[in-house]
């Protein structure tokens, strides 16, 4: 009986779909054969590895008969072998590619014959800012308000009375990171920062050494310098090992986006005080989601679509008011972790 | 014969001019930045110098025997990763126990390299750059996308780049440091008294000569590499000490950076001279500028692009300078063996 009322509701619902089509939350029908390819900005650091499980277990959850391959380039080849794995990928005619976008826009050619192929292009940690060659960007938070949360974050580590820091980023190249740090000096206009004077913004390229000597180099340049702020898992912990061999840690801080586990020491002696973060595995199975439903055509790339993504509940996609032409799914939420709750986050 | 030409030696004076250079540099970049003349400063280039100054002593060898060790940064990288996991696993290893490891790992990778060289007859360029590519592909593979981070080793490991040997006054004296001026001394002397050490000079120097009385050309060669591979792995536990954080990207590029120290220190890159300490002359200098360029905030590319500069002016200054310089030194001691006619001559 209740299965005849739960199907009639189900019913009820289809047949009130045509009417209201943009209300329409689209499920996704399982175990159909996608073959999906999982593009990281280049292999060897946690987070795309985490984004990585979570891009399996929605495969599971799916079950697509087709196996996820997880692909990425080297980092010192990372613009170049980028462009070629979405190039082979296109070639070998998979369906549906996840790339986290570390080419600028010089990855937008092999993504618009990609699409052309039929191929569906997912971006997610990093779009294409130009938006071409994307059919939608899964984003991890609101582009703008990462940048309000490392204002924040600054504001609290260097007080009322504020004080000079400097921006410690990936590469130059990296869309995400460039975005953030655009709406971070947005942020920064408003009256209650005014006494934050960010002074330079320097590139550590991912790499663990060159972000350690980077970190190390500006706190020479700027004997004031307060607070180093590195949106990237791999300058963070490599500016706090710097700070703390320095023995710097009582002067100069370090904030930005980081992995609890990596961060626990830093945070817990004062190091790094405050840092953020969003999940990786969300982020990983809410793309996968995002891409096999775009792959079946259970929704199409156009605002309004919404979809059932698993454990993760409805999504739809919007207009991305951080690029003129680009679609995205918002993810969100993210956490501000301190020395009170990076413990269990760590874990 | 002037006492100049009595007393020293054409390489001698190379590596006084790079001295003079070193000392020209540092004036120079003190100028430019406020508060270099630092015990700060002279820590981050010796910290920086000690880890290029041991793999370039290896690099020394390769070279003197007319080949090249392109591989030393991926050697670096995958000592220092694969240390680093052992450690991160194994917190109450001994220290001692995993200095070892990372050489004997060095050492395997170095002996790929000497064994495709020497007996498989693929020139070093072609057999290193291979090796390169693969030793970081391998890494990369076997990784598994994980990071080594500084929390997840044990409390040594994370003192040790500020273990204080020496201090004098508020200057620091490093353990990295002594232990690269220890290798430097040890190599610099083996290489000058010890007989069997002299045949890298020997094969590099004249390779038909060599054969012809009968050097085991093949195995000595081998031997550089597996030495250089060796180094390159204690070099590579120094970077994991240094950085504390080591990702699969560990030491790339840093074969630039040793070649140039090797080859701006005075080894020629034809092989059959040039000296270990030589060697950390160009390492210091190199390192210098790398800190002090960066210090400056100018750009990566630039920093390469001043390497490579500095590489062609030293194999240049070698092949004009240093050859008229020996050639004037040859003339003096044949003057002075046939020192008769030459008086003869100016009597009448």
């Amino acid at each position: 009986m209740r299965k005849m009322m739960m199907s009639a509701a189900a019913f009820a619902l289809l047949a009130l779909a045509p009417q209201s089509g943009w209300t329409q939350v689209a499920t996704v029908t399982p175990g159909k054969d996608v073959s999906m390819v999982l593009l990281p900005k280049f292999l060897g650091i946690l987070p795309f590895d985490q984004a990585h499980k979570g891009a399996e277990e929605a495969a599971k959850e799916l079950q697509n008969p087709a196996a996820l391959q997880f692909l990425g380039p080297t980092p010192q080849n990372s613009v170049a072998g980028q462009i070629e794995i979405v190039t082979n990928a296109t070639t070998q005619g998979v369906k549906a590619i996840m790339i986290s976008n570390n080419s600028g826009d010089q990855i937008a050619p092999a993504a618009k014959v990609a699409q052309a192929k039929g191929v569906k292009v997912v971006t997610w940690d990093s779009p294409i800012p130009s938006a071409e060659g994307e059919d939608v960007f899964v984003a991890q938070v609101d582009f703008s308000e990462i940048g309000k949360v490392m204002a924040d974050m600054a504001l609290s580590i260097l007080g009322p009375n504020g004080g000079k820091f400097a921006i410690l980023s990936a590469s130059p190249d990296a869309s995400n990171q460039n975005a953030w740090i655009a709406a971070m000096k947005t942020a920064l206009k408003d009256p209650k920062y005014a006494q934050l004077n960010l002074v330079d913004t320097v590139y550590g390229n991912d790499e663990s050494e060159k972000s350690y000597t980077q970190a190390q180099a500006l706190v020479d340049k700027y004997p004031d310098l307060r607070l180093i702020m590195a949106p990237t898992s791999v300058g963070i912990v490599a500016a706090a090992k710097a700070l703390q061999d320095e023995k710097l840690c009582d002067k100069v801080k370090v904030s930005g986006l980081g992995l609890p586990s990596e961060m626990l020491a830093y945070t817990k002696n004062g190091c790094a005080p405050q840092f953020a973060l969003w999940s990786f595995v969300d982020l990983g199975y809410l793309a996968y989601y995002t891409a096999y439903a775009l792959a079946t055509g259970a929704i199409k790339a156009e605002e309004g679509a919404k979809f059932k993504a698993g454990r993760m509940g409805d999504y739809a996609i919007t207009k991305d008011p951080t690029r003129a032409k680009g679609l995205r799914v918002l993810m969100g939420p993210f956490t501000v972790y301190t020395k009170d709750n990076v413990e269990a986050a760590a874990k | 014969m002037t006492w100049l030409q009595r007393h020293v030696r054409p390489e001698q004076i190379r590596e006084l001019s790079l001295l003079l250079l070193i000392v020209v540099a540092i004036f120079f970049f003190g100028s430019l930045i406020d508060g270099y003349y630092t015990f700060r400063t002279f820590n981050r280039i010796a910290s920086s110098v000690a880890i290029i100054t041991v793999v370039a002593v290896g690099q020394t060898l390769v070279v003197l025997t007319r080949n090249i060790d392109l591989s030393v940064g991926s050697i670096v990288g995958f000592t220092a990763y694969f240390v680093g996991t052992l450690i991160a696993s194994h917190n109450s290893i001994n220290p001692f126990f995993a200095v070892a490891i990372a050489i004997l790992i060095g050492a395997a990778l170095g002996v790929v390299n000497g064994v495709l060289v020497s007996w498989g007859r693929v020139p070093a360029v072609v057999v290193t750059l291979g090796t390169l590519a693969i030793y970081r592909g391998v890494l990369v593979d076997l990784s598994g996308a994980k990071t080594v981070t500084t929390d997840s080793l044990p409390q040594w490991l994370i003192d040790l780049p500020l273990l204080n040997v020496l201090p004098i006054g508020s200057l620091d004296i490093r353990a990295l440091f002594v232990l690269a001026l220890v290798i430097v001394v040890l190599f610099h002397l083996g290489t000058i008294y010890l007989s069997f050490a002299r045949r890298f000079y020997a094969i590099g120097s004249n390779p038909e000569a060599a054969q012809l009385i009968g050097l085991p050309m093949k195995s000595v060669v081998f031997l550089a590499f597996v030495i250089c591979g060796a180094l390159s792995g204690l070099g590579g536990f120094m970077m994991l000490a240094r950085f504390g954080n080591i990702t699969v990207e560990a030491g790339r590029g840093l074969e630039l950076s040793v070649v140039a120290a090797v080859v701006v220190g005075g080894v020629n890159i034809f092989g059959g001279s040039g000296t270990v300490t030589g060697a950390m002359l160009g390492a210091a200098l190199i390192g210098t500028l790398e800190q002090s360029l960066f210090r400056l905030g100018i750009s990566e590319f630039w920093l390469n692009a001043v390497l490579g500069l500095l590489i062609l002016l030293a194999v240049a200054s070698d092949a004009i300078i240093l050859q008229r310089l020996r050639a004037l030194w040859t003339r003096a001691e044949l003057k002075l063996i046939v020192g008769a006619p030459e008086k003869r001559g100016t009597q009448p």
